[in-house]
């Protein structure tokens, strides 16, 4: 089942070998999926964001600049490289430096072992879950270090805050990945996609449903993607930026390309989570008709467009309460998860 | 009852509601003279017995509301007069006068029987000039602490430019609040740029983790001497536009009517009763607008983003403010009242216009049930707000807290039923309390006083389509220069957007008020956001600074 991962694809078609051959074409598919995923969270997320943060909410939004106002986002990014990069004094300076290049090169590394579909995917180690979990935990580091780094209160209160957050949420987010694991009883990536394609849950009208683990185990599912929104903070989880509490967060005092970066990296990040999600419950990159990288984007988009509607939406609860939520509600709620996946599936014996 | 048929009031009518007697063997001892004001009797007091005094008539006499402090210089003395009234019943009103010579402006410190008048105190001392004995915090409030002079005053040389240099200003970072590893706090400047403090607010608070340890807001850096440029305005064109500026919410015709009907009093000036009725339903208009905005900027607060619920607000706030437009010409600086009337009557074709209104009350009930689906039956709205930034009804009063603060800690007092003018007492609505004392409450009380002001609105609506076309006198004659005879005192309150909002004038023969002062409902409010929010968290001190809703433009005038 598993298909061939993109360097060796690309180190075919060029028909090159060796060590620099096959260091040249890992170089060029990492780039291909980098230029993928950089145009769908850097371009078009922001501005599916403001749209649909606009029609959330009665306004127009961005409409001058290119078709529909997609020209905006570049004229954005000129502005924003364009702008005074201000440090702040007495600022942490390596690691203020490092913040945002670990937020956003930690969520570009998960990517690496996601299976896209149509043989899009750089590398499919055993451990690719545990290795998109580690990936994507070093997010936390990076936030920490920007608020720690910056020597502004509020940075650091955001800092403490993504750090408490993400410890919190974190755990559930391993177990409740734990119990598809479970069912596949395999970590790779690839595999984990296959086992959901290839077993049938039931056959409706002559329609095959296959085995998406969130058909499997809805309650799995929710519990998955609650965790998500507080993992990559958007509300009702956004306590570590909180504008109107502490003013950006651990991100208050980053401008130009750093905050770019810092931006970036959350988009990103939101659209691992997608990524994650659609992997581990939504069959990956399969479904009909469609080519498989198309069904993986609109699954990772439909996401996106949650965590945008739950923004719009949803008041932010307060931190003592998320933690709250997080330790006693949904750490418990994951392990009765686990431990019952586990019964129920050792009572039988799938 | 219409203002018209208060004009003629002379001193003697007030004091029906006052046992003048009763009070004096009250407070007999320390008791100088008598004076009589135009809303309340006057007692004047010795300088040192002003706890006495206030204690006294706050215990025994039930004078439970300290409204105002007014200070002022004259020529022989300085004087502190202490506006008191009931909270059952403002009409029923005192006025302690407090006179203190030249040479040594010394005079007790009525912060220990009132709370609410450490601020007002520190405003008096700030501007006028009066020192109070026994006051915690004798601090300069509204302008910076290097300031030279007390503008108020009469020595005051107001030509001279004082420039405060930002070095000079007072600055909370400059020592090193990281402490020497044993506190366990931490200092936060909340403001004055923060995006949670709508207007530059500077809250100073002490952090323990995230829990509020202490607040203590910093105002006035929207200080524009609205007093003293009242006090340079004549009565009868000049003033009229000032008030526009001090709740920009905009409470427009609400605040204008505090300066009318405090200069309709004082220079006994008759309404007529369709122009009280234009002035009723252009108030409520406001009153709409200021709450809409209130809900939208709350929301805000607990949301965290500017979602759809703020904009929601803004939507119908939109519709509000179209129709204050049509009928004032302006969005935001109204000045659509005039002594003795309004400036216009309603525009041209009024059927159009009375018809917009009533779509938009149509509307309304509509809109409400989406907001209540949206935000108060919102199981993480509650949780978020209930039962956080609580205030309870004895802490409100001794506060001075008034308006839709004070009705959500279950204090009913609304100046338009206690204290009836324009056209209010002859119409049909309630006053809406609510006893949660919370953030909650707080929402709640605005959402259903917008029901309220609609109701208030659709019976002008109805007045105004069914008054005879003869009989459409929008204004009074008034003589084109006001003199109100020298000596001649008036505090007059009105219910703003925000709560009591009040006037004092003391007339000096001249064209121009003596003394010109205001009292804002967002000072006494934002006085008692430390009662509120200590030992809570961040997010609920930016909640509960979002449900006092206070413009600054109001508090620091």
């Amino acid at each position: 089942m598993t298909e061939t991962p993109l360097p060796d694809t690309i180190a075919d078609l060029l028909g090159v070998g060796g060590f620099f051959g096959e260091a040249l074409s890992m170089l060029l598919a990492a780039a291909l999926v980098g230029t993928i995923m950089l145009t769908m969270t850097a371009f078009a997320g922001p501005w599916a964001k403001r749209k649909l943060t606009a029609s959330f909410t009665d306004r127009i939004s961005v409409n001058r600049i290119g078709p529909w106002g997609l020209g905006t986002i570049i004229v954005d990014a000129v502005r924003l490289l364009s702008k005074e990069l201000i440090i702040p004094e007495g600022a942490d300076r390596p690691a203020y430096d490092f913040a945002p290049i670990v937020l956003a090169g930690s969520a570009l590394f998960a990517f690496a072992v996601i299976p896209m579909g149509n043989g899009i995917q750089l590398a499919d180690p055993e451990v690719g879950l545990v290795f998109v979990f580690a990936m994507a935990s070093i997010a936390s580091l990076g936030l920490l270090m920007g608020g720690y780094a910056s020597n502004n209160k509020f940075s650091l209160l955001g800092g403490l805050r993504a750090v408490a957050q993400n410890i919190a949420y974190e755990i559930p987010l391993v177990l409740t990945a734990a119990s598809v694991v479970l069912f596949t009883g395999t970590l790779q990536m690839s595999e984990i996609v296959a086992i959901q394609q290839s077993t049938t849950l039931a056959t409706i009208a002559g329609i095959r449903i296959p085995a998406w683990f969130a058909f499997v185990n809805p309650f799995a599912f929710v519990l998955f993607v609650v965790a998500n929104l507080a993992e990559v903070g958007r509300n009702p989880f956004d306590t570590p930026e909180a504008p109107t509490e502490i003013v950006a967060g651990y991100q208050t005092e980053y401008s130009s390309a750093y905050f770019v970066l810092f931006y970036l990296g959350e988009f990103v990040h939101i659209f691992l989570g997608g990524a994650i999600i659609a992997t581990l419950f939504l069959g990956g990159p399969a479904g009909p008709f469609l080519p498989g990288f198309v069904w993986f984007t609109i699954k990772i988009w439909a996401v996106y467009i949650f965590t945008q509607w739950c923004r719009s939406a949803i008041p932010r609860v307060r931190i003592d309460q998320l933690i709250g939520i997080g330790w006693k509600g949904m750490l418990v709620l994951s392990f009765a998860n686990l431990v019952l996946t586990a019964a129920i599936l050792g009572v039988t014996g799938l | 009852m219409s203002t018209q048929k208060e004009e003629p009031e002379t001193p003697a009518t007030v004091d029906e509601g006052v046992d003048v007697d009763e009070i004096e063997s009250l407070i007999g001892d320390h008791v100088l003279e008598r004076e009589d004001h135009l809303n309340a009797p006057g007692f004047v007091i010795r300088a040192d017995a002003v706890q006495d005094v206030l204690g006294a008539l706050k215990d025994r006499a039930g004078y439970d509301h300290l409204s105002c402090v007014t200070a002022e210089e004259h020529e022989d003395r300085f004087e502190s007069i202490y506006h008191l009234r009931k909270y059952d019943d403002p009409t029923d009103e005192l006025s302690i006068i407090v006179p203190t010579s030249r040479d040594e402006p010394v005079s007790e410190s009525a912060e220990s029987v009132f709370r609410t008048a450490d601020w007002h105190e520190r405003e008096a001392y700030d501007l006028v000039g009066v020192q109070y004995d026994d006051h915690p915090n004798l601090e300069r409030i509204l302008l910076p602490d290097t300031w030279v002079g007390h503008p108020l005053g009469r020595d005051y040389n107001q030509e001279k430019p004082q420039i405060v240099t930002f070095d000079e200003n007072r600055n909370p970072l400059e020592e090193d609040h990281r402490g020497d590893g044993e506190g366990d706090t931490m200092f936060l400047n909340i403001g004055p740029h923060h995006p949670a403090t709508h207007g530059v607010l500077h809250v100073e608070t002490v952090l323990d983790g995230e829990q509020v340890a202490d607040v203590n807001p910093d105002i006035g850096y929207l200080h524009r001497c609205e007093e003293q440029m009242a006090q340079n305005g004549t009565y009868r064109h000049q003033i009229m536009p000032y008030p526009d500026r001090w709740d920009y919410g905009p409470g427009g015709v609400l605040n204008e009517w505090a300066y009318a009907r405090a200069a309709e009093d004082l220079a006994d000036i008759e309404v007529p009763e369709y122009a009280q009725v234009l002035r009723t339903f252009s108030a409520e208009l406001c009153r709409i607008a200021c709450h809409m905005l209130a809900l939208g900027t709350f929301c805000l607060d607990i949301y965290g983003d500017f979602t759809a619920i703020f904009m929601y607000a803004m939507r119908d706030r939109e519709v509000v403010q179209n129709l204050i437009e049509d009928l004032t010409g302006q969005r935001m600086m109204l000045n659509y009242l005039r002594l003795g009337g309004v400036v216009w009557d309603v525009p041209e074709p009024r059927e159009e216009y009375f018809e917009n209104v009533r779509d938009f009350l149509d509307e309304l009930p509509e809109r409400l049930d989406e907001y209540h689906d949206l935000i108060t039956s919102n199981e993480i709205f509650q949780a978020r707000t209930v039962d956080t930034g609580y205030i309870d009804p004895e802490t409100a009063k001794d506060y001075g807290v008034t308006g839709p603060v004070a009705r959500g800690s279950g204090v009913d007092y609304d100046v338009r039923r206690d204290d009836p003018y324009g056209y209010y007492e002859e119409l049909d609505w309630d006053v809406v309390t609510d006893d949660g004392g919370d953030n909650y409450s707080r929402l709640l009380v605005r959402m259903r006083e917008v029901e309220q002001s609609a109701r208030i609105i659709e019976q002008c609506v109805d007045l105004l389509e069914d008054w005879p076309e003869d009989e459409r006198n929008i204004q009074a004659n008034v003589p084109r220069t006001l003199k109100p005879e020298a000596g001649k005192e008036v505090y007059k309150t009105v219910e703003g957007a925000k709560g009591e909002l009040g006037v004092y004038i003391r007339a000096d023969g001249t064209d121009k008020p003596g003394r010109f002062k205001i009292r804002s409902p967002c000072f006494s409010n934002l006085s008692a956001l430390k009662e509120m929010s200590t030992g809570e968290y961040i997010p609920d001190l930016v909640a509960t600074l979002g449900s006092l809703d206070v413009i600054l433009g109001e508090v620091d005038r």
